[in-house]
């Protein structure tokens, strides 16, 4: 893949991870959330609150802006922030804008949070869809991503002979590297058997194509590779971040094929940002609000080819080795990144994947809000 | 849940009517509606009524109400880039690619049956 480094790949690192307990009900507000999934990942990174001068989340009316959260914690007043409108689809934009934030100049430290009650506040899928679309499919009983992965799905099943098993494969898989996860919420392993055996919720999705409902929160402590080197863990470079959408973009919440994602149109413009192709990355975390999800981006990112990602399953690179949203808990994107660094740190415990040196994270691929983004991390050398 | 682009596209499905903008400039036709074409950029158009015939993209079966719905995506057999959703009206579950009509419901709505 040809070398087209941007300015500002591998002159960032992600210096620090923080996350809250995961459950089905914290018991506290998002705030709470918030400020201990910051004060953990500043504590990673052995920074203070002081040393922070850049704030940023993402939210669609579910959780706490900047503007609560660095007053609370007693924060200087930021020299740059961000209060991303979005869900899943631009959780690795917020730590992009970040790493372009620091490497720009405008910040020197930015810490990254997203903090949410989603299991006993704010529930996904109960509030109207945002977006002018949502008229032409509400009435019909339309109203959430859950419907509109398994929409897809079925196109790809119908286009590609893709299966009810080879859907499973992945909740089986993930569900196995959760038990080997403390913090995942669930560790109980399944088969396929369990799989199939669980009940319908919008077919082709069962319950276990589905992620869990969780509250709880993670942060991410971005800053420049220069600093991060005299921090006290091994730096993880920021190789590559993009953001943006194909021609889902262009068609709103149906996009003219929902089998190609805008995954598809961002993958090269990210590799090709770190100087990285797919048989590059040791481990991907790859946004699974559904099973469905993680299929078509094995696709997307270009480790397989179109319409085969279910027979590529049997010799996949690892990924979501956290178990994913789908088992370890659903904090919209966040956890996937602190996953990629523990990787790449080669802190992951038990769940280790051997001489990690390069990760992909990626957000939710385009069907809900018609864009996507994704970062390459790489430990440093 | 109407919005002003598009206030005049649900009084036509009210009564029992299916049709999509049809750009003055290029003739493109356009759904969901909106004021300006995409194409060429203008912005005048008229209304064009299309035959309520489409084709089956994909379907679920929400399991979740008594009884289940069945919610079909589909495309219009004359604009094939227009897609829309509606619940499917069949004892048996619709199959890729089947032709289907539509059937206009109280709501207002268009809902999908198989083509006799
Ligand atoms: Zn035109």
């Amino acid at each position: 893949m040809a070398k087209r480094l941007l300015a500002f790949s591998d002159r960032t690192a992600l210096a620090g991870i923080g996350y809250t307990d995961f459950s089905k009900n914290s018991g506290v507000s998002t705030l709470t959330l918030a400020c201990r999934a910051i004060l953990a990942a500043l504590d990673d990174a052995g920074l203070g609150v002081d040393d922070v001068d850049g704030i940023a989340t993402h939210r669609v009316g579910d959780s706490v802006p900047p503007s609560t959260v660095g007053p609370a914690l007693g924060m200087g007043a930021p020299t740059w922030y961000l209060d991303q409108f979005g869900g899943g689809s631009v959780s690795h934009s917020v730590v992009g804008q970040a790493a372009l934030a620091v490497a720009a100049g405008l910040a020197e430290t930015v810490v990254c949070y997203r903090a949410i009650n989603a299991r006993s506040e704010f529930r996904m899928g109960t509030a109207a869809s945002p977006g002018m679309e949502a008229q032409y499919q509400v009435p019909y009983g339309l109203a959430q991503p859950l419907q509109h992965f398994a929409m897809a799905a079925r196109m790809h099943m119908i286009r590609y002979g893709t299966t009810a098993e080879h859907l499973g494969r992945i909740a089986v898989r993930q569900r196995a590297h959760a038990v080997k996860n403390p913090r995942a919420l669930m560790r109980v392993p399944i088969t396929l058997d369990d799989y199939l055996a669980s009940r319908w919720i919008a077919e082709p999705f069962r319950l276990l194509d589905c992620c869990l409902e969780t509250d709880g929160a993670c942060a991410v402590v971005v800053t420049s590779a220069e600093r991060a080197r005299s921090l006290r863990r091994t730096p993880v470079l920021i190789s590559a971040a993009a953001w943006g959408g194909g021609d889902s973009f262009l068609s709103g919440a149906s996009p003219a094929d929902p089998t190609v994602t805008a995954a598809a149109e961002l993958a090269p413009r990210l590799y090709g940002q770190a100087g990285l192709g797919p048989s590059d990355i040791s481990v991907a975390m790859l946004y699974d609000c559904f099973t469905y999800s993680v299929l078509v981006q094995l696709e997307d990112y270009g480790f397989c080819a179109k319409g085969e990602g279910g027979d590529y399953l049997e010799e996949s690179l690892p990924f979501n080795t956290h178990g994913g949203f789908l088992s370890e808990g659903y904090v919209h994107g966040l956890n996937h990144v602190a996953e990629a660094v523990s990787q790449l740190r080669w802190e992951a415990g038990d769940r280790q994947v051997p001489g990690a040196s390069a990760a992909l994270s990626t957000s939710q691929p385009g069907y809900v809000l018609p864009a996507t983004s994704a970062l390459i991390l790489r430990r440093d050398s | 849940m109407t919005d002003r682009d598009s206030a005049a596209w649900w009084e036509r499905v009210a009564e029992g009517r299916l049709e999509v903008q049809e750009c003055s400039r290029c003739g493109t036709l356009r759904f969901p509606a909106r004021a300006f074409c995409p194409r060429c950029r203008a912005e005048d158009w008229r209304w064009r009524a299309v035959e309520p015939v489409a084709e089956v993209d994909s379907w679920i079966v929400e399991r979740r109400t008594t009884p289940p719905t069945t919610i079909v995506r589909v495309r219009l057999a004359r604009a094939p880039h227009v897609v829309m959703y509606g619940n499917w009206r069949a004892e048996r579950e619709p199959s890729p690619g089947e032709r289907v009509g539509a059937v206009f419901e109280d709501g207002p709505k268009v809902n999908w049956v198989p083509r006799p």
